[in-house]
């Protein structure tokens, strides 16, 4: 009975498989905002130059150009430490987004080495072999049993259909 | 008065003087009319240095190959056809490189055009930009699945699986008129900008890129229908129906 599920165990893993690689993108934003400190500061910043430029926009510079102009020389500097604070956070994510990638792609292929190795001499299930005539070698490869429906192809196939699935119901 | 006279014998050399610089001026713009004309034109000093310097070695050659033979052409004729030929090959020399900076930058245009192209596209297809499923895409899916389970039920025990499939998809090359046809928006990707900085035409690739959109197309239908298959098959022996 438990062989008989090989195949139904092959094609959960792939789906699974692939039903984290469309969710990395969530994963990757998920995990950049827990390890991002200055969300708070950036905020803050944000709200203090909207003030500035209010309070800004009710002096008229021709009678009170120091003030003006002392207000908007603040406003220009953090502006541009905002520019900086931003643009270090934003390659922080493109940082996070990289190595979750990484990540993800090393354990898939793990998990697809695994598999090949688990069923390289056992088919995931066998069929008559006039069935799937004259393709039954390439089918079977690499179990090499006649009528069996090897790893490689199960994966190839799993992949496809799943792919199609989640493409579909996305 | 003998001052006055002296002021007027020196204004008068003066005046001499004045005329000899002009007329020296003007023989020599008069000698140098062609440089001008070329430096006008876009030859470059270089290259009519490169032509004047071509030009003896091979007047040399011509007049040396005038001596070996029996010295039919008179030394002027054979003179002034080296020149003309002398001209235009250096015409070519001169023409070639600039043939092939341009050639040269026109490409690097294109490069960067490419490049603007990709960067573009990058966030439409990162935002999942693919293509959606159409709706003759859907049927042929559909038709997949519908006879693989045909298949299983009734024809697999009398002969092989391939064979309606490939039945199924000779029936979707007719019908593919019927539906509507969905145009597909060339992406520009790295693999089309690197065939296209390379030579090859751009009709050339969107031919390549059809066929190969309409292989994988037909792909899909076989993974479909083997997975339906073999689905199929395992839970009819998981519910015991089988009746092979």
């Amino acid at each position: 009975m438990a062989a008989g599920f090989n195949w139904f165990f092959v094609l959960s893993s792939v789906f699974l498989v692939n039903l984290v690689k469309t969710l990395l993108p969530s994963i990757s934003s998920f995990l950049s905002k827990i390890f991002q400190k200055d969300a708070d500061q950036e905020m803050e910043m944000r709200t203090e130059i909207q003030n500035m430029k209010m309070e800004l926009s009710t002096i008229g510079m021709m009678d009170e150009f120091a003030r003006y102009a002392r207000l908007e020389r603040k406003i220009n500097k953090m502006t541009d430490q905002l520019k900086t604070l931003v643009k270090s956070r934003t390659s922080q994510q493109a940082k996070m987004k990289w190595i979750v990638n990484i990540v993800f792609y090393i354990l898939q292929a793990a998990l697809m080495i695994s598999l090949i190795l688990k069923y390289y001499a056992v088919p995931v299930t066998v069929v008559p072999s006039k069935w799937i005539a004259p393709l039954e070698g390439l089918v079977a490869f690499p179990s090499g049993i006649a009528g069996g429906v090897g790893i490689t192809c199960w994966l190839v196939v799993c992949n496809k259909v799943v792919a199609i699935i989640l493409h579909a119901v996305s | 008065m003998e001052a006055s006279e002296e002021a007027e014998s020196a204004a008068q050399q003066q005046n001499n003087a004045a005329q000899r610089r002009a007329e020296i001026r003007r023989r020599k713009l008069l000698l140098n009319s062609e440089q001008r004309m070329k430096k006008i034109v876009g030859f470059s000093q270089s290259d009519a240095d490169s032509a004047r310097v071509l030009e003896p070695r091979l007047q040399l050659d011509l007049d040396g190959m005038e001596a070996c033979s029996s010295k039919r052409l008179s030394p002027l004729l054979s003179e002034s056809l080296g020149s003309v030929s002398d001209e235009a090959a250096a015409d070519e020399r001169s023409v070639s490189p600039r043939r092939g900076l341009q050639k040269y930058l026109s490409r690097f245009d294109d490069a960067m055009k490419l490049r603007g192209q990709l960067s573009a596209e990058k966030p439409a297809q990162d935002s999942g930009g693919e293509e959606e499923l159409d709706s003759f895409c859907l049927f042929r899916l559909v038709c997949s699945v519908a006879l693989a389970v045909f298949v299983r039920i009734f024809v697999c025990q009398y002969l092989s699986i391939f064979a309606p499939f490939l039945t199924l998809e000779l029936g979707f090359m007719g019908l593919h008129k019927y539906f509507p046809k969905v145009e597909k928006k060339s992406q520009t990707t790295m693999l089309t900008a690197a065939l296209l900085l390379s030579g090859i035409p751009a009709e050339v690739i969107s031919r390549s890129m059809d066929t190969y959109r309409k292989m994988s197309d037909v792909f899909s239908d076989l993974c479909v229908y083997f997975f339906s298959f073999i689905t199929c098959h395992e839970l009819l022996l998981l519910f015991g129906c089988d009746a092979s």
